[in-house]
């Protein structure tokens, strides 16, 4: 008397009720993202969507995504190439297989190691700042403001950024590769050309036409991620300024998530 | 001119003319564009006008509006009657049936806003089809008689 029993199923139902809130909003979260994925990739494949202003901002985000960090990028990872090629060169000396060093580390460094660093220098630089504008762009309603105006903001602010991220990824990730097969031929031969034919034979036996549609699709997949997931994450934002440093946050754990995922998921599908 | 008695009756009004262009506290310019960019991006998609063509457009208008000074500042280094010149050219050169300036005193807060309105709407007529100022009836007093 008095005192009001608990339902006995009312703990399991609170936490149903809670844990199923969360999955729906995560849920609807990965739904906006495939959603988004798809629109951008439909108007982006739709010729008569481009106009002046359009591809003005592709070249805008080619410009800030790849060719103003080019240089130093490019220092970087051939630093890094060089170191990684003279590791696996004096480990496969140690163990008595030098023919085999040049394979080796072309193999980890252009399929592998290079395509997700640059998705992951680009996803730290670029992917937070779209993800962060188009936060604050929803928040103070610009997108609502442009669309009345009578822009098509997919058209305008989206998709070129779609095209500008996965153009420059496939853009520095191709010229880091080029560096790094020039660094490794230097590092095993020196410089002298007399070696080209062995190391043309070596690098078509390494990058037979698997492993370059394999290369290539991990690095449109990566270009997808590094811009899809920051607008859609930004394109989500409530109303409320404080909510974008939140945002931001959201997107970069989801997107460091997915580049691991599809690195994870190529290596399985080449080497399981 | 529309004399509003209170927010419902605003809300009323804008819900009413849904191709209305509206200049509005609540419609933004895009802060990442400049005051120039900000018009000339609506005859590019619009019209499908190239860059330089849609920036003549744009610059004619400032030109015409008297602040052609303010074609390269962004958002945040506008003057607010900057801001409502740009606002207004932006609707304008989308030529719609009606231009709806929602709360003209908000959009200027620091200006004898009727006269200078006033001016601004009377230079930019040959673009103009119709054009409501939705002010509340309590600002009556500040308009001229008409």
């Amino acid at each position: 008397m008095g005192v009001a029993m608990m339902p006995p199923m009312s703990g399991l139902s609170d936490f149903l009720i809670r844990r199923g809130k969360g999955a729906l909003d995560l849920w609807r979260t990965w739904r906006a993202i495939f959603s988004f994925a798809g629109k951008a990739l439909a108007a982006a494949l739709t010729p008569s969507v481009y106009n002046s202003a359009t591809r003005m901002v592709v070249m805008k985000q080619i410009y800030f995504t790849a060719w103003q960090i080019l240089l130093p990028f490019s220092l970087f990872a051939g630093l890094l190439s060089y170191v990684v090629i003279q590791i696996v060169v004096s480990t496969a000396r140690e163990y008595g297989l030098s023919e085999y060093a040049l394979e080796m580390s072309m193999r980890v460094l252009v399929p592998e190691i290079l395509p997700l660093v640059t998705a992951l220098f680009i996803a730290l630089r670029s992917s937070s700042a779209i993800n962060t504008e188009v936060a604050l762009m929803r928040i103070h309603n610009e997108i609502d403001a442009l669309e009345a105006a009578g822009v098509d903001t997919l058209r305008m602010e989206f998709m070129p950024r779609v095209i500008g991220g996965v153009v420059s990824l496939l853009a520095l990730t191709a010229i880091n590769s080029v560096l790094a097969l020039v660094l490794a031929y230097i590092a095993l031969y020196g410089f002298q050309l007399w070696s080209l034919p062995d190391f043309t034979r070596v690098m078509g036996q390494v990058f037979d036409l698997g492993i370059i549609i394999g290369l290539w699709v991990k690095c449109v997949a990566f270009g997808l991620a590094v811009t899809v997931i920051p607008v859609a994450e930004g394109l989500a934002t409530p109303r409320m300024l404080f909510m974008a440093p939140i945002s931001v946050l959201r997107g970069m754990v989801r997107l460091f998530f997915v580049l691991m995922f599809i690195e994870v998921a190529s290596l399985a599908l080449k080497y399981m | 001119m529309k004399w509003l008695a209170d927010d419902a009756a605003r809300r009323a009004c804008l819900a009413e003319q849904p191709l209305a262009a509206v200049i509005s506290a609540d419609m933004p310019l895009r802060a990442n564009l400049t005051a120039i960019e900000n018009i000339a991006v609506v005859p590019q998609y619009t019209r499908n006008l190239t860059y330089r063509d849609a920036m003549d457009v744009a610059w004619n208008l400032l030109l015409e509006a008297g602040h052609s000074e303010c074609a390269y500042k962004r958002d945040p280094a506008l003057t607010h009657e900057e801001r409502f010149v740009v606002k207004l050219l932006r609707a304008l050169v989308g030529q719609p049936p009606l231009i709806l300036v929602d709360r003209p005193a908000l959009l200027l807060p620091d200006t004898r806003y009727p006269p200078f309105v006033d001016a601004l709407l009377q230079r930019m007529e040959p673009h103009l089809q119709e054009c409501w100022l939705l002010d509340y009836t309590w600002n009556e007093p500040l308009y001229a008689p008409r």
